[in-house]
């Protein structure tokens, strides 16, 4: 329960050592494959134990889309090939309540045990110490706790598909009265509260922990505006994290509440007696919800604003009108929530009032987004597997974004509220620009992490069975939803006039199955890569962030000796250098010549 | 180009100074407490909510909550506070034999605030007043239940800690950094307390 973890986790980051230090535990490795391993306080174990858990649980999301689109291009036929192994009473057929567990586990699965072990538990992890030139986290055993929490949530969250009544079904959002031991009895949905809070659990430990040290451990020389760009993203996304996490830890306390001890907070009361609001649960989640869209998006937004530049040979243009976007967004994620719940009968003052403030957040996104485009204007060009996925977001960030103004105008949104234009909306961003930007992560970070390169043809492959697949899936989404088909519908030809969109479906779902499909590259690139990939040299990008200053993969204590910083991140390019060393970078840690 | 200082306490060596991690922690139990805040900012704004769509509060036929003994539990919550904050004040002149002893008194204050607590439940209980009855039940029950949480586990903690003090007075190394944070832990828990019990047993 939280008041343990707490004390836990004040008792934990000093137990033993009161005054004195003894020799940075960090600086030594441990001894004992349990420790090295399972239990490692090393930051970049870590990391890897945060990407295959993400990774894995990114595979089983996968295949949960690929049942939900087998459903709707199909109403009511048995699922091929697995299908009797999975329903077996319904001979293969997927039942409503199956479907709803599906969408519910779907979209549970993909935001808090894909995207986020991914993005911020893996390259969080991974990448702040090395960039900002640290020997590992400032609390390396917090960072333990913070994986195993996420490690206990998943376990807790797997084990709701096996019990009575079965997985959760109240959709990921949890709405009640859907999420009230009324509207979804059974042990499933009780357990997705629990899985839930220990997931926020982890991430609030590991916030503290990237916020602290990136206030602490860079190296000397590296003010705030010399960190790269994936830093900042990391570290605005864990000061969201800090701050709105907890609020849906608190729904999800009360929900449980609700669920287990009978208190009425969410349930609606009768006149007379009084009671409990439904929307009030929709509050406390979207507090958090809208925020949780950002905590994604800026690892990504960072990311990619350094790889455009590190592969444009190009410094990255307006870094300080970048970085004062990204926190101008950050500002203002925390103040749009009301967007989500224009149909909930809000006052239509608050209404224009969250409406204007949503629309306003435009600009730090469309500043970022020409300071994109400036950075790769006439540079040259490396189209290399983390280039052409960075570039991938920048496209499907592109009308993702431009869709959500759709959405941010009351009068559009009541008529697209809970269509399919919203999915297709989320979609392109949660789904394509944030999922493009792990794989860019991935293809660019391997050789650091596992010291062998990916193999390039493949994931250039990879990229391209990607990105048009996936555009046709999310765009077609766009179009059903436009012409007026509610998400989570189990059969739409129950209706008239969604009938002659069928064929529409079917064409999404076989989008969808090919880019399922075309993930099995890179399953396949990525363990033969881990085997048998060429050996990584220590700087194969040619950049000058710090973490290619040092062999791949690093030694356990990362630098020999902590560098001192010179250079901003990105300097490339630049006339001066190239004449006195006959190459276009510079390493941040480096004198100009 | 970049001439702006280093961040605290990083050095080119790597080794940092204990008074550097020091404000490590500080600084990261002070991030996790805002966080904390916002946790049961969302459990008050839950309360107003409800509260302001209610016809009458307490609602007609619930039992009063008693206001004497939460009065007084209030107190032993504040006072546990301020002895860990002294025997840790008197640890940093010289004294650190005596934080044991602090600390320990400060942990059997945050029990009796416990056995207090329950008291009160168990007297709310058998008046009538159920968790299920209504969202008035659920108020009370749920914050100060799950304030009561918080509270066990400073007890837990400060107590875990009071017995490594006590042993340390032979061999000289009490885990003062640990207190320190669970000192910043506890006067949390303390000043949330206060605040629950103004808006639930007052307003």
């Amino acid at each position: 329960m939280p008041a343990d973890e707490t004390a836990g986790g004040a008792g934990d980051e000093a137990s033993g050592d009161g005054d004195a230090d003894p020799a940075d535990e960090s600086q030594q490795a441990p001894r004992g494959w349990w420790r090295r391993y399972v239990f490692s306080t090393d930051h970049k174990t870590i990391a890897k134990q945060f990407l295959f858990l993400g990774l894995g649980f990114l595979a089983v999301g996968g295949f949960l889309a690929m049942l939900i689109r087998w459903q709707l291009a199909n109403p009511g036929a048995p699922f091929p090939l697995v299908g009797k192994l999975l329903y077996g009473s319904s001979g293969g057929v997927i039942s409503p309540a199956a479907y709803t567990a599906l969408f519910t586990m779907h979209g549970t699965i993909m935001i808090f045990f894909a995207i986020t072990p991914i993005l911020i538990g893996a390259f969080g992890n991974f990448c702040i110490p090395l960039l900002i030139g640290a020997r590992d986290m400032v609390f390396p055993r917090l960072n333990l706790l913070s994986f195993w929490s996420m490690f206990l949530s998943t376990a807790i969250l797997t084990a709701s598909f096996f019990v009575p009544l079965g997985a959760p079904q109240a959709g990921w959002t949890a709405y009640p009265t859907l999420s009230t031991a009324i509207g979804t009895p059974g042990l499933g949905q009780t357990l997705w509260t629990v899985a839930i809070y220990f997931n926020g659990a982890s991430s609030i430990m590991g916030a503290v922990n990237y916020i602290t040290t990136v206030i602490r451990l860079r190296a000397p020389g590296m003010g705030y505006f010399q960190m790269p760009l994936t830093v900042w993203g990391f570290w605005l996304t864990s000061i969201l994290n800090a701050l709105f996490v907890p609020v849906l830890a608190a729904g999800m306390v009360l929900l449980f509440f609700d669920r287990v001890f009978g208190t009425q907070f969410f349930i609606a009361g009768t006149a007379i007696r009084g009671g409990g609001d439904p929307i009030l649960y929709q509050h406390l989640f979207w507090l958090f919800g809208h925020p949780e869209v950002y905590i994604l998006i800026l690892p990504a937004w960072g990311i990619v604003s350094d790889l455009l530049s590190f592969f444009a040979r190009k410094p990255a243009f307006g870094y300080r009108v970048t970085v004062w976007s990204m926190i101008a967004v950050v500002v203002l994620s925390s103040l749009v929530y009301g967007h989500h719940m224009f149909v909930t009968g809000m006052s239509p003052m608050l209404g224009e009032s969250f409406m204007l403030l949503t629309m306003i957040i435009s600009v730090p996104a469309v500043v970022l987004f020409f300071n994109w485009l400036g950075t790769i204007w006439r540079g040259a060009m490396r189209t290399t597997p983390p280039m052409l996925f960075a570039l991938g977001l920048v496209f499907t960030f592109a009308i993702g974004g431009l869709t959500g103004l759709f959405l941010a105008d009351i009068e559009a949104d009541v008529y697209l509220h809970d269509t399919y234009f919203v999915v297709g909306h989320f979609h392109l961003i949660m789904a394509a620009a944030v999922l493009l930007a792990a794989f860019a992560g991935i293809h660019y970070w391997f050789p650091k992490m596992f010291g062998r390169m990916m193999n390039g043809p493949l994931g250039k492959l990879h990229f391209w069975l990607t990105i048009l697949p996936l555009n046709v899936v999310f765009c077609g989404q766009l179009l059903i939803g436009y012409a007026g088909m509610q998400r989570r519908l189990y059969d739409p030809s129950a209706y008239e006039f969604l009938r002659p969109l069928l064929e529409l479906n079917r064409g999404i779902s076989h989008a969808a199955f090919l880019l399922g499909a075309a993930q099995l590259i890179f399953v396949v690139n990525f363990f033969w890569s881990l085997a048998r990939g060429r050996k990584a040299e220590p700087n194969p990008w040619q950049v000058g962030t710090l973490e290619w200053t040092v062999p791949s993969p690093p030694p356990h204590h990362n630098f020999d000796r902590i560098p001192i910083v010179r250079q901003g991140p990105h300097e490339l390019g630049n006339p001066r250098v190239i004449e006195a060393l006959g190459r276009d970078w510079l390493a941040q840690d480096e004198e100009m010549p | 180009m970049s001439r702006v200082a280093g961040a605290g306490g990083a050095e080119t060596g790597g080794g940092r100074t204990a008074a550097a991690r020091d404000v490590d922690a500080t600084i990261g139990m002070t991030i996790l407490l805002g966080a904390w805040v916002m946790l049961f900012a969302a459990l008050f704004l839950a309360y107003g909510v409800v509260r302001v769509q209610a016809n009458e509060w307490p609602p007609f036929g619930a039992p009063r909550l008693p206001r004497g003994v939460p009065a007084l539990n209030t107190l032993l919550l504040i006072a546990s506070s301020l002895l860990l904050r002294r025997g840790l004040a008197r640890a940093r002149g010289g004294g650190a034999s005596s934080v044991a002893t602090a600390a320990a008194a400060a942990a059997l204050l945050g029990a009796g605030f416990l056995g207090a607590q329950l008291a009160v439940w168990r007297v709310m209980l058998a008046r009538g007043l159920f968790p299920s009855s209504g969202v008035y039940g659920s108020v009370f029950f749920a914050l100060t239940g799950f304030h009561a949480l918080h509270v066990l586990g400073g007890v837990v903690a400060i107590s875990v800690l009071a017995v490594q003090a006590a042993r340390a007075r032979r061999r000289g190394r009490a885990p003062l950094r640990a207190l320190r944070l669970t000192a910043l832990y506890w006067d949390f828990v303390a000043i949330v307390w206060v605040a629950m019990y103004l808006a639930v047993y007052w307003l």
